[in-house]
């Protein structure tokens, strides 16, 4: 066959199929080009290094290398092989063969990419002063757009050090606002600083899982593990998406479930990639209106329900586990009228929560309503999961009881198959306590801040703008915050709502530092930028997750002139004239080592537990000469095993002792087994819950879980509800983890960008009635900023939502007050309400199309502050 | 019958990760726009309006599903038969692999593969693909693509067992038909997975595939 003939013969055959592979492969051509333009991205060192394609395994060295971020996923195994101190090439687990049972600990794309990370061209290289920054300010309104110097660490750490006296004795210790960890301990014992308060990814869980009696979702879980997880036949998965916020093993241990004969329902406004795996159904509902369709379920539970011919509700578990389900089970002291029942029903406020009710403000058809409540009956062994998302609305205090009571009213607690809570992070599908842990690290406190006041993440910049704060219940003080201090290496500035005012604190201050890798919001908008290293370049790293214990180890010298936060602080601590030793109070690998003699694994009995390693006179005698105090012990392991294999996993089989049934004995003898609530019970009716939110100063809530209509929720994109008239802002937007980033951590990195886009989702209606088509630039306005994005149209997403990725640095025309990189939180207000959380799934935006251009992020140019430097 | 080395990949698993074009840009050291395994999703379905109520709408038939696609190592390779140079070879275990040297850049390979397999580095002038990672196979190791998979939905071995063990579906949207090349691949198909050239649906993917 001749070069034509196969060319006619393929082009001729799959007309169809081949102009999708055509404009597929028109891409990649588009960004081949883009390789070869001399743009100044991608991995320099790497680039420079040895090709992997000739075999590495002869001439390098595998590495355990950490893989610390908040990316929300399972604790996954991350190795590097560094030839030369170079770093070739990384892998996942492969320490042990792999099975469902005992499955290899398996990391994603970003981990993956972290090599990219440490080595990136752009990390900060220098200490670096902003050009016309002065002490008191210096043309503060150039931040953000100032040139950068580079300095030396001494006259940075000067700097730094005399700006916190001048600004203390000023202005009095609370103007200094604090969010860095490290050097926390420093202003700690010079006097204190201002601190920062509020959930963030848990939402409303954070404090009311706890309150109410169910948990919040990851310190205390109330869902079972993954084992049992087989035993269920449905598996409600409500508003969650752990293939792209729990990366690792959680999608593999829900299909495990799914082979085992579970019947998944995913209720979400996506059909999400998850729900592409799983669902056998997909209810979509409109954002921050999941309260409203439990109470129609439950209205259903409470109408059809008949303990003999038709049993949907446990009463048998309401009359024994919980208090305020109706009139006969309330707390002693309060009024019966005002239980949970009688307002389902309508008796206390005239308004029956019916499918019909609910269908109004979730969009849900009241048929599928009523089918929901009815297949998640008693007699179904159900487990109902749902992830912190929905909590993380405006004005969703009292959701997480609300998820809860549905579950107590039909019995999902406390049984095998049975459960009922939030399925996050490392304990995503695999509910809970570690079976193995580490020790503590012996690090001594640095002692009480002796600063009183705390800015809720919601008014943090208005305090600064405005200088008052909320400090409670009518109890508004005043505050003057002059310095703000980035430790760590977050971004505050991007991830916290209302972006846009945090510009505008940001260029009021007289000072603002900031530790970081990169330039990120936080470095961009402040004076003195300090280069950190990452956990490549220190000592070793402890992680884990519920049957994983991780020890990653030092990858390679610190980079640069990168230093170690904690190295900061103690030089700052000296120039302030406070004992150095009492920051930095233990080297970090004796902390490291602590960690690792006092970790504990639990023995096959699923009761006792012993010490992971062993550490033998001889390993005591070798870590003494890196001045590393420790006693020789007996466990499981060798210290030498377990640096070299990286990580110890417990083995897990179906039958073992090692599985969990949330709240089985409770369930069994609530009397005796007591949970951490006021009334020892589930808290469907709680004085405390309602008291605590009162107690923050911005909302009001019931004991019962009424329904609290969302601030820029459903309703709000409404101008007149009543005759259904849309307003100014008729969409709602949801801000969703991104694959390409863990927050703001590697949003970066070229070889992400490049296939994961950052993307503006919308339906095909909504983006129709806009003009809208693929490709076209859209743009997006809400209440607090607008972003431009390359338009997503599709129909996985329900019509009247629109989707963006969270964690998107920033860049914000002044001239313009447009962001190109979405940055969700330039939409997203920062509107205080409840318990002080982030709401950041309830955001009323406009969309339009943008007739400028905009290059895809791939193509942007890295952030090299100081260039040739 | 020449053995022939095979990708498995479980449509019914993967969740479109791109775990594995990662792993496989990491080990190959791939710049950006060369991707030798890519995820595809492919998808459909639309909304109706609601019978009775003005204010609802209903989901009917929505449906998404992701292909990780690489070199198919086809038993009959439209690359090798398009090469002026001889610079891509089909080896006895069914690996196709590409000389660098022998290769002009001329990208008839480009053109005449209907997966996209073979890709060309504008840097070095030549053409890039996927090895199969035969440097790896020599040591007794996976693909980094197969050992990468959270999902567990990559697997390879010889062809013929794997048809045995999963069946021999090979042409699923958004790839073309397998009468062209043999595609040396087997499929455990997506509950929602459309024949090739038949599908209803369209690729998902944005700018980035």
């Amino acid at each position: 066959m001749s070069d034509q003939d196969i060319l006619t013969q393929t082009l001729n055959a799959t007309p169809m199929t081949r102009r999708s592979f055509l404009k597929w492969s028109a891409a990649i051509g588009g960004t081949v080009a883009l390789a070869s333009g001399g743009l100044d991205v991608g991995l320099k060192s790497a680039q420079a290094a040895p090709a992997a394609e000739a075999a590495p395994a002869k001439t390098g060295k595998w590495v355990t290398a950490a893989c610390w971020h908040n990316c929300g996923g399972h604790r996954c195994l991350n190795k590097a092989y560094v030839v030369d101190g170079v770093v070739v090439r990384q892998k996942t687990d492969d320490t042990h063969p792999d099975s469902p049972d005992f499955p290899q600990n398996r990391g994603c794309s970003r981990g993956r990419s972290q090599r990219h990370q440490t080595f990136g061209v752009d990390r900060i290289k220098y200490p670096m002063k902003r050009k016309n920054w002065e002490p008191g300010g210096g043309k503060k309104e150039l931040r953000g757009k100032d040139e950068w110097v580079r300095i030396s660490w001494d006259e940075a750490l000067t700097l730094v050090a005399n700006e916190i006296i001048r600004i203390q004795g000023k202005y009095g210790p609370g103007s200094i606002v604090s969010m860095g960890s490290e050097m926390n301990r420093t202003l700690t014992l010079f006097g204190g600083y201002t601190d920062v308060w509020g959930s963030t990814s848990w939402g409303t869980w954070l404090d009311s899982g706890p309150i109410l009696g169910l948990g919040d979702g990851l310190t205390i879980t109330s869902h079972n593990d993954r084992l049992d997880m087989r035993n269920s036949q449905l598996i409600v998965i409500w508003g969650e998406n752990p293939a792209w916020s729990t990366q690792g093993n959680a999608m593999y241990f829900f299909q495990a479930a799914k082979k085992a004969g579970a019947k998944f329902i995913f209720v979400d406004p996506l059909y999400n990639d998850s729900a592409s795996i799983l669902a056998d159904e997909w209810i979509p509902i409109r954002p921050a209106t999941d309260h409203a369709m439990l109470l129609g379920m439950a209205h259903t539970l409470l109408v059809e329900d008949d303990p003999k011919t038709n049993p949907l509700i446990d009463w048998d578990f309401l009359n024994r586990c919980t208090v305020g389900f109706d009139k006969d089970h309330m707390p002693q002291g309060v009024d019966p009228k005002e239980n949970f029942k009688d307002y389902v029903m309508g008796v206390t406020d005239g308004v029956p929560k019916t499918a019909e009710w609910a269908s109004e403000i979730c969009g849900i058809d009241p048929q599928r309503i009523r089918q929901l409540a009815r297949e998640i009956g008693m007699n179904t062994r159900a487990a109902l999961l749902t992830g912190w998302s929905v909590a993380r609305v405006n004005n969703a205090d009292a959701w997480p009881q609300m998820f809860m009571t549905l579950g107590c009213m039909t019995g999902h607690i406390g049984k095998p198959g049975h459960s009922t809570g939030v399925s996050c992070w490392e304990k995503a599908a695999n509910g809970g306590p570690n079976l193995v842990d580490a020790g503590g690290t012996g690090l001594p406190s640095a002692g009480t801040n002796p600063v009183k006041s705390r800015l809720n993440n919601n008014e943090l910049w208005d305090a600064i703008i405005k200088g008052k704060y909320t400090a409670g219940y009518k109890d508004v003080k005043d505050i003057n915050i002059q310095m703000i201090y980035h430790g760590g290496t977050g971004s505050a500035l991007n991830q916290k709502v209302g972006m846009m005012k945090g510009i505008q604190a940001h260029r009021k201050v007289e000072l603002v530092v900031s530790h970081s890798h990169f330039l990120t919001s936080n470095s961009k908008y402040a004076d003195i930028v300090l280069p950190v290293t990452t956990q490549w370049e220190r000592w070793g790293y402890i992680k884990g997750n519920r049957e994983v214990l991780i020890w990653a180890s030092q990858v390679t010298p610190p980079l640069y002139e990168a230093k170690d936060d904690i190295w900061i602080a103690a030089e700052i601590a000296k120039r302030l004239g406070v004992d150095p030793r009492k920051v930095d109070a233990l080297p970090l690998a004796q902390q490291v080592m602590n960690q690792i003699k006092g970790a504990m694994v639990t023995k096959d009995d699923g009761k006792t537990r012993e010490p992971l390693v062993t550490i033998t006179p001889d390993d005591v005698k070798g870590l003494a000469e890196q001045g590393v105090k420790v006693e020789a012990q007996t466990g499981r392991i060798t210290l030498t095993e377990f640096r070299e294999v990286g990580q110890y996993q417990v083995a897990r089989k179906p039958g073992d002792k090692l599985g969990f049934i949330a709240f089985e004995a409770f369930r069994q003898d609530p009397a005796k087994n007591p949970i951490k609530t006021a009334t020892g019970k589930f808290e469907i009716y709680s004085k405390a819950h309602a008291e605590f939110v009162k107690s923050k100063g911005w909302t009001e809530i019931a004991p019962i879980p009424t329904y609290n209509k969302a601030i820029e929720g459903y309703e709000d994109t409404f101008s007149d509800w009543k005759k259904k008239i849309k307003g100014e802002f008729p969409l709602q937007l949801v801000t969703i983890h991104y694959r390409r980033r863990s927050h703001s951590i590697f949003d970066n990195i070229p070889q992400l960008r490049e296939v994961y886009p950052q993307e503006f989702m919308i339906n095909p209606a909504d983006a129709a009635a806009r003009g809208l088509q693929n490709g076209d630039i859209a743009l997006i306005r809400s209440r607090h900023g607008k972003v431009i994005r390359p338009v997503f149209v599709t129909e996985r997403l329900m019509p009247g939502t629109v989707m963006l990725g969270e964690g998107a640095w920033a860049e914000l025309d002044d001239a313009t007050g447009i962001d190109k990189a979405g940055a969700t939180n330039i939409l997203n207000g920062a509107i205080p309400t409840g318990q002080g959380h982030q709401g950041w799934n309830s955001c009323n935006v406009q969309v339009e199309k943008y007739n400028g251009t905009l290059e895809p992020d791939v193509k942007w140019t890295q952030r090299i502050p100081v260039k040739g430097a | 019958m020449a053995k022939q080395l095979a990708f498995h990949f479980d449509a019914s698993a993967c969740n479109g990760c791109k775990a594995c074009q990662i792993a496989c840009k990491d080990k190959n050291d791939l710049p950006l726009g060369i991707n030798w395994r890519r995820v595809a999703q492919y998808g459909g379905g639309g909304w109706l309006p609601h019978p009775t109520r003005p204010d609802l709408v209903v989901a009917n038939n929505i449906y998404a599903y992701s292909m990780s696609v690489a070199c198919m190592h086809c038993e009959n390779p439209a690359c090798v038969q398009a090469c002026p140079t001889n610079a891509l070879t089909k080896r006895a275990d069914g690996v196709v692999l590409i000389n660098q040297d022998q290769c002009v850049g001329c990208r008839y390979c480009e053109w005449a593969c209907p997966y996209g397999a073979p890709q060309f580095n504008e840097a070095k002038g030549v053409m890039t693909k996927c090895t199969f990672c035969e440097d790896l196979l020599a040591q007794g190791q996976n693909p980094a693509c197969v050992d990468s998979c959270p999902a567990r939905a990559l697997a390879y071995g010889e062809l013929s067992e794997l048809r045995a063990k999963y069946g021999t579906e090979n042409a699923i949207e958004p790839l073309p038909a397998a009468n062209l090349t043999a595609p040396a691949l087997v499929i455990t198909p997506h509950r929602h997975a459309q024949a090739s050239s038949k599908g209803t649906g369209h690729l998902l993917n944005g700018e980035e595939l």
